[in-house]
């Protein structure tokens, strides 16, 4: 703090009866902290603290645009409500079960992805290219795609099927069909940004560490268990966290692939947050639907946090 | 050029620019038309105004591929209370919605003391549905019900009548299919994904059987009558009348498999006989329309459909646009888009116009049917009802639910939104 310090020496004759703002222009240490905090926080209140306030107050509002009343307190409810619709639970355990799912899949998938990206090739940029393409790829379009895949009669799954004698199924008839169809793709989609992140980590652990190895006669199934896993623990974390928080929004690929059918059977919160509140326009109902989403994302990224802590 | 000159020069252009904008006075309507009802022929209607009325200027914008997605388009463009758009088309079903959320502005004020007149001209359902508390909220563009397509064809080979019944159906199409010996010919297509169109094919036979869903704005649904419902198009899929994967069968999927002569019998909305008398299409002068076979002694029911014209509570040109929405909704406009587009008119002396019975001459014998025609329930949260009867359906055509738990879901939830 040299500058804040010397212009204290260049202004100190200055008279007792100073205005307030003069403060500013001659900061304490502590006055210079809130001021450099400040755009950082106001940004932040704008646009993640005032937005979330708002949805927590609507919750508690009968506040629905097709009513043709305006907007009443309503207390509790919007949740006691939502504690007796069955389609909350029945979509709310389609997002666990999606995110119990999908998470260890895409996790497995991508570490082998990523084993298989820094094995030691001549010309690396194809592997890398193929490994961005599906992370690239908006999930709206990978929706799309693998719908038209698992299409009961035009599909290619189905037709590689029979001609390999197996009959079909109709995928998106069944809902435990239309469950695995979704999670494969949502597998195929999410393990490359697994695998990015994790092969950023697996360039960071030193070669040495595996010639030493080597030296003491471990084999390489012992090598992957007792150096590479451990030393990737921060990064398989990360990638952790990230993964866990998108699927418990999953919204795009049941969206696009199945409209959540048949029936609601593979309908997710997101999706019904969404058909509440732009389908139905009742807001304070999926207000409050959206701050149950808000609370189970702010405690899975809280046993996250506290799991990368204790490792220290 | 100096500074000086400059200046004068540019404020004086600028002056002459806002007096020849006064003189004309452009104004630009934005009109939002959904893109399966052939915007392209609608464009020449607009047209025809703007040659009127040299002083408007109609843009047209389509979107969306179905009635949820266009009406999800424009909630989110009503929510965030647009300027952009100044009229919309809207299915039958949402103008009461639309109006309940004061997003249309009513038709009144500019019909003057000759409202209750003015929609007299209309169909009765027509007038009804774009009423809500004795404020007109739109005005009908054209309209529309289901029929049961067949092939002509087929059926005069094998000597079969079209069926006046859904029994005498499953009958003709089981003949019809073992007959022919071609696996991918379907007796029976309908809709049983989850879109509007399935709240359609639970409602026909639910209405055939003399029930109503809403009665004085209160709920009155019949379970047992809803089971047979539900019973009737499952055991379609069981019998193999219709095809098992029928659940993924949307509205445009029927049309395309009965135009590639895949189908027997069709239950559809109007639009489709335009398109099976295209080129592309492989029935072409094989196809019959008839109105829609009953329950066993029950009455022929067919589900209102039908477009209207709105106009946006945020638009900058409301009395304008009113203007050009009463040009659209005339008996002359209706004449024209039934002669290039095939849309059924919302006025009954059109239908029997020389000119629409010579290009559409099916169109005399629709006439009955649209009269007939019930309408879906009229609530501001039909979206919901909606949607609870089309993944009902969906649920039981796809065999997850059987149709009791369909029926008994369906009216838990229902009361629950209309209480």
């Amino acid at each position: 703090m040299a500058t804040a310090s010397e212009t204290t020496l260049v202004r100190a004759p200055s008279e007792s009866g100073t205005k307030w703002w003069t403060r500013f222009l001659d900061p304490s240490e502590r006055t210079l902290a809130v001021l450099l905090l400040m755009p950082a926080a106001l940004l932040l209140t704008l646009i993640i603290v005032y937005p979330v306030c708002r949805l927590i107050w609507t919750s508690f509002q009968n506040l629905s645009l097709t009513s043709g009343v305006p907007a009443s307190f309503a207390g509790l409810e919007n949740y006691a409500l939502m504690l007796e619709d069955p389609v909350f639970w029945e979509t709310t355990w389609n997002t666990v079960l999606i995110t119990l799912i999908t998470v260890p899949g895409a996790l497995l998938v991508g570490l082998g992805l990523a084993l298989m990206a820094n094995l030691p090739f001549n010309v690396k940029w194809p592997v890398r290219l193929s490994l961005l393409i599906p992370w690239a790829l908006p999930l709206s379009f990978a929706g799309l795609i693998f719908a038209w895949f698992f299409h009961s009669e035009y599909g290619v799954v189905n037709d590689v099927l029979r001609r390999l004698g197996i009959e079909g199924v109709i995928w998106f008839n069944s809902a435990n069909w239309a469950f695995a169809a979704i999670c494969l793709t949502i597998i195929w989609k999410t393990s490359s940004f697994m695998a990015l992140i994790i092969l950023a980590g697996l360039q960071t652990i030193p070669r040495s560490l595996y010639e030493a190895a080597e030296v003491d006669g471990a084999g390489r199934f012992r090598q992957f268990f007792e150096i590479t896993l451990p030393l990737l623990k921060p990064s398989i974390v990360v990638a952790l966290i990230f993964r866990t928080i998108t699927a418990l929004q999953t919204f795009d690929i049941p969206y696009t692939m199945t409209r959540g059918g048949p029936g609601t059977s593979t309908a997710t919160l997101a999706m019904y947050i969404h058909q509440n509140t732009v389908d139905f326009l009742d807001l304070g109902y999926g207000s409050a639907l959206a701050v149950v989403m808000f609370a189970l994302s702010m405690g899975v990224t809280a046993v996250y946090l506290r799991m990368i802590r204790a490792k220290g | 050029m100096n500074f000086k000159t400059t200046t004068t020069l540019l404020l004086a252009g600028a002056a002459f620019g806002l007096t020849a904008s006064a003189a004309t006075a452009q104004t630009n309507l934005r009109v939002f038309v959904s893109s399966q009802h052939r915007p392209d022929v609608w464009r020449k209607a607009f047209d025809m105004y703007e040659a009127k009325n040299a002083n408007v200027k109609v843009t047209i914008e389509t979107g969306g591929n179905t009635s949820e997605q266009q009406a999800q388009y424009l909630n989110t463009v009503m929510t965030a209370k647009d300027t952009s758009l100044d009229v919309m088309i809207l299915d039958v079903i949402r103008p009461a919605q639309y109006a309940a959320a004061g997003w249309t502005v009513p038709f009144n004020e500019v019909l003057g003391n000759d409202a209750a007149n003015y929609m007299k001209r209309y169909l009765p359902a027509y007038a009804e549905a774009n009423t809500v508390d004795g404020k007109i909220v739109a005005l009908p563009a054209f309209a529309d019900a289901m029929f049961l397509y067949y092939r002509k064809d087929l059926l005069e080979k094998h000597g079969i009548q079209p069926p006046q019944t859904w029994d005498q159906l499953a009958a003709a199409a089981k003949k019809i299919t073992e007959a022919e010996k071609d696996p991918n010919l379907q007796g029976l297509s309908f809709q049983g994904r989850a879109i509007e169109g399935a709240v359609c094919t639970f409602l026909l036979p639910y209405w055939s059987m003399g029930k109503q869903l809403v009665s004085d704005g209160k709920l009155s649904f019949d379970k047992e009558t809803a089971v047979k419902s539900l019973k009737l198009w499952k055991d379609f899929v069981d019998q193999g009348v219709a095809k098992k994967n029928i659940a993924e069968v949307a509205t445009d999927d029927t049309r395309k498999e009965f135009q590639a002569g895949n189908v027997v019998f069709a239950v559809n909305w109007s639009y489709a006989w335009g398109q099976f008398q295209g080129a592309e299409s492989a029935v072409k002068d094989k196809v019959g329309v008839v109105k829609l076979p009953a329950v066993q002694g029950g009455q022929s029911a067919s589900c209102l459909g039908g477009w209207e014209w709105g106009v946006s509570a945020y638009s900058n040109n409301k009395t304008e646009a009113q203007k050009f929405v009463q040009f659209l909704s005339s008996p002359e406009v209706s004449e024209f888009m039934a002669i290039n587009a095939a849309l059924l008119p919302q006025f009954p002396e059109v239908y029997t116009d020389a000119d629409v019975t010579k290009a559409v001459p099916w169109f005399a014998s629709a006439r009955p049917v649209v009269e007939t025609a019930k309408a879906r329930p009229v609530t501001p949260r039909y979206n919901e009802v909606s949607e609870i009867i089309r993944t009902t359906v969906n649920a039981v055509l796809a065999g997850q639910q059987t149709p009791e738990e369909g029926a008994t879901q369906m009216e838990g939830r229902l009361r629950r939104v209309l209480r």
